[in-house]
């Protein structure tokens, strides 16, 4: 008998599933597939309290600056904590007129490289509060695409795209152009290093006498100083008064012409070597809050502290072997 | 067809002079490159149609990219599979991986050459054309166990023993639920048995319904026999629940595992050839074939305006119980009952027989067969032999012997 029913059981079963697809087959087609590229989900909206500041409240999924309004100030490299934004500028001539942005503040610096690597960022939207111009910003744009390498018609921000590193180029500048301006700048660069020789090999010889000049007042100042005055000049000294020195002209051979001046303690010890003066400014704070501190005492506590602290930590030692 | 397209052939004043043997050979040349060109279209569409049912049976949308609704989705996999590259495995038996395929496309095709499409479009009027078609649909299982055991892998062997073994088994209710219509007709020829189930009658003999006078209403044990063979033929094409042979999830794609490009697509052309011919034969041998359901003018409209109040009723019904159908089945319904009460020409011509009528029985039953597919599991292995041997089995011969008693009861048949 429960053959029958198995029979019965399995025709009425089937017809049961059929039912259920002829149900779906017939209803209404609803949107439950996303025809992708046709239709796109809505961007939730995000509010985390900021009130109306539109740069917090935004999804942050892509990072693009509107190039026309930057200057170059490289604000948001510095800001970048993962160095995503690399950005390469060069001086405008003095004739040249590149534009001002939307705030009218002109733009000064040519930027031949404006690049983001995307697969470095990481959406963390400090770059964009320090932008003076407010031309750096996110966006949420969350599609990463485009049909080829070069030429770009997804997104007009960016000129070119690496793909295969999500490397997004800003800069409308043309390679050619960048190219030259490098070479312009380097050319400049040579030159003022050139001049920066000659200056230096004339100023060379008046400099060291008046180096020497200056030794003997410094120490003649720091002999004659009482213990209040020491300190005021040590607690002063890594900033103001090697700093007459290190603008002179000597301090100049390490650092190359572009960068800024060159750290003044280096240059203190090139200067004056045989000096120690030099052992006088690196001293901390806290070593001169002793009223006795002078140019040779500190030698001399150096010299003899060590030996102590030895002693101690030899007769601690002897102890603890003789309590064992 | 053959002799017909040969005399037309003979007409012209150009081509009188070659000879009527010729002239038969190059229209038997026609034909069977007609023959292929249908199996091949079919196959493109009805796996664009397959696709968007199971794609709706499942709620989602298909291929929706290439064309038009993506239309032109298959060609494109079609294109695509002719350029892939010919891969024969190192290991394989050369000559049978290569001949296995056609010999499958070769017998699936080779079937269609007795099919009637119309009463005057078919290839071959034979008189055994019943027992041809059941016959060399057989010799599948041929090129099937040639493609496992050339591939020369543990999936493909697998999968061809397990063809082999189901198709031999359902063989024999499917040949004996069909000798139950031919116990009816008296007559192998499938024209015969068409013709045969003309006009309109009564639900099985008594049952005071007029309905056509197909043999699906002929009597009850026929009505139990077209399932029995909608069931046995669908196990012997390999189509889900019955697809142990390439069930995807045990034997990767069975007998086709190691094949690829081309030779793949002869497997999926013949599978779909396949699936045609048991849709074509279901509608011979039950459905009346290219008879219309309607006797004459009069029945045709009276039975579109019964279709439609039917399914004003259901949609209604349905509309009222979920509260979401849709409505283009009964807006079709209603335009064409309109039609047909003020066209009586349209009328007329969806009373005669032809092609037309054909063509729907057919897209029904493949309908069908898809609505299996994508509805039911799939069987176990000692399940489906339970099925063919304790369960249907046992029915066709039931059904064999019932038309019998049923033939000798109604007077059809003097003893």
């Amino acid at each position: 008998m429960s053959y029958f029913s198995n029979i019965s059981s399995a025709i009425t079963t089937l017809v049961d599933g059929m039912k259920v697809t002829m149900g779906y087959f017939v209803r209404p087609r609803e949107h439950v597939t996303l025809q992708y590229p046709d239709e796109v989900w809505p961007i939730p909206t995000r509010n985390i309290g900021v009130g109306e500041i539109d740069s917090y409240n935004t999804i942050r999924s892509k990072l693009v600056v509107d190039f026309e309004d930057c200057i170059g100030c490289k604000a948001c490299e510095r800001a970048c904590p993962v160095d995503c934004i690399n950005i390469e500028t060069f001086k405008a001539g003095p004739e040249e007129d590149i534009g001002t942005t939307k705030n009218d503040t002109k733009i000064k610096l040519r930027v031949t490289s404006f690049t983001i690597d995307m697969s470095e960022c990481m959406f963390c939207d400090l770059c964009t509060h320090p932008c003076p111009e407010d031309c750096i910003h996110m966006t949420p744009d969350y599609q990463f695409i485009s049909n080829d390498n070069v030429k770009l018609d997804v997104t007009p921000e960016e000129r070119w795209r690496d793909r295969d590193h999500l490397i997004y180029q800003f800069s409308k500048v043309s390679p050619e152009e960048r190219e030259q301006r490098a070479a312009e700048a380097a050319k400049v660069a040579a030159a003022k290093a050139a001049a920066m020789e000659a200056k230096k090999a004339a100023a060379e010889k008046a400099a060291a006498a008046k180096a020497s000049a200056e030794q003997a007042a410094l120490d003649e100042a720091a002999r004659e100083a009482s213990v209040v005055e020491v300190t005021q000049s040590a607690a002063s000294m890594p900033i103001t008064p090697p700093a007459p020195i290190g603008s002179s002209p000597q301090s100049t051979p390490l650092t190359d012409a572009i960068s800024g001046p060159a750290p003044d303690i280096i240059s203190v010890q090139d200067t004056t070597p045989p000096d120690d003066t030099v052992e006088k400014l690196n001293i901390p704070m806290e070593t001169i809050t002793s009223p006795e501190v002078s140019e040779e005492k500190p030698v001399a506590t150096e010299t003899t502290v060590e030996p102590e602290k030895s002693t101690d930590t030899e007769d601690s030692s002897t102890g603890e072997t003789e309590n064992g | 067809m053959i002799t017909s397209l040969a005399n037309w052939i003979l007409t012209f004043d150009i081509l009188s002079g070659m000879g009527s043997s010729v002239a038969w050979g190059l229209s038997l040349f026609v034909v069977a490159a007609l023959i292929f060109v249908f199996v091949a279209v079919n196959a493109i569409v009805l796996v664009y149609i397959e696709r968007k049912v199971s794609a709706f049976m499942q709620v989602r949308l298909g291929p929706m990219r290439v064309g038009k609704f993506g239309t032109l989705q298959t060609v494109a996999d079609a294109l695509k599979l002719l350029q892939k590259e010919d891969i024969i495995p190192k290991m394989a038996d050369k000559v049978l991986f290569i001949v296995g395929p056609w010999v499958i496309l070769v017998a699936s095709v080779v079937t269609f050459a007795a099919i009637p499409f119309s009463d005057t479009l078919l290839a071959a009027n034979m008189n055994i054309g019943l027992y041809y078609i059941v016959s060399i649909s057989s010799i599948v299982v041929l090129g099937i166990v040639m493609a496992g055991w050339a591939s020369n892998n543990k999936w493909s062997l697998y999968g061809a023993m397990r063809s082999a073994a189901q198709i031999i088994s359902y063989e024999i209710p499917v040949g004996i639920t069909l000798i139950a219509v031919v116990a009816v007709v008296g007559s192998l020829n499938l024209q015969t048995i068409i013709e045969a189930q003309g006009g309109t009658g009564n639900l099985f003999y008594w049952i005071p319904i007029p309905l056509p006078n197909w043999f699906i209403f002929h009597n009850p044990f026929l009505f139990i026999a077209a399932f029995v063979y909608l069931i046995g033929a669908t196990a012997e094409i390999n189509r889900t629940p019955f697809d142990i042979p390439e069930s995807e999830s045990e034997l990767v794609a069975g007998f086709m595992t190691e094949f690829s490009g081309l030779r793949w697509a002869l497997f999926f052309l013949s599978e779909y050839a396949n699936a045609t011919l048991v849709a074509f034969l279901v509608a011979i041998v039950f459905l009346g074939g290219w008879q219309s359901p309607f006797a004459d003018y009069e029945g045709t409209q009276i039975g579109f305006s019964i279709i439609t109040l039917v399914a004003i009723m259901w949609t209604l019904f349905v509309r009222t119980k979920t509260g979401r159908l849709s409505v283009y089945p009964l807006g079709l319904s209603f335009v064409i009952t309109i039609a047909v009460w003020l066209f009586p020409g349209f009328a007329i011509w969806l009373a005669s027989p032809g092609i037309f009528w054909m063509l729907m029985k057919v897209g029904t039953i493949i309908f069908l067969l898809m609505w299996f597919r994508w509805t039911f599991p799939r069987l176990r292995v000692d399940q489906l032999m339970y099925v063919s041997w304790k369960v249907i089995l046992p029915l066709s011969l039931i059904n064999l012997m019932g038309v019998a008693i049923w033939m000798w009861l109604t007077g059809e048949i003097q003893f």
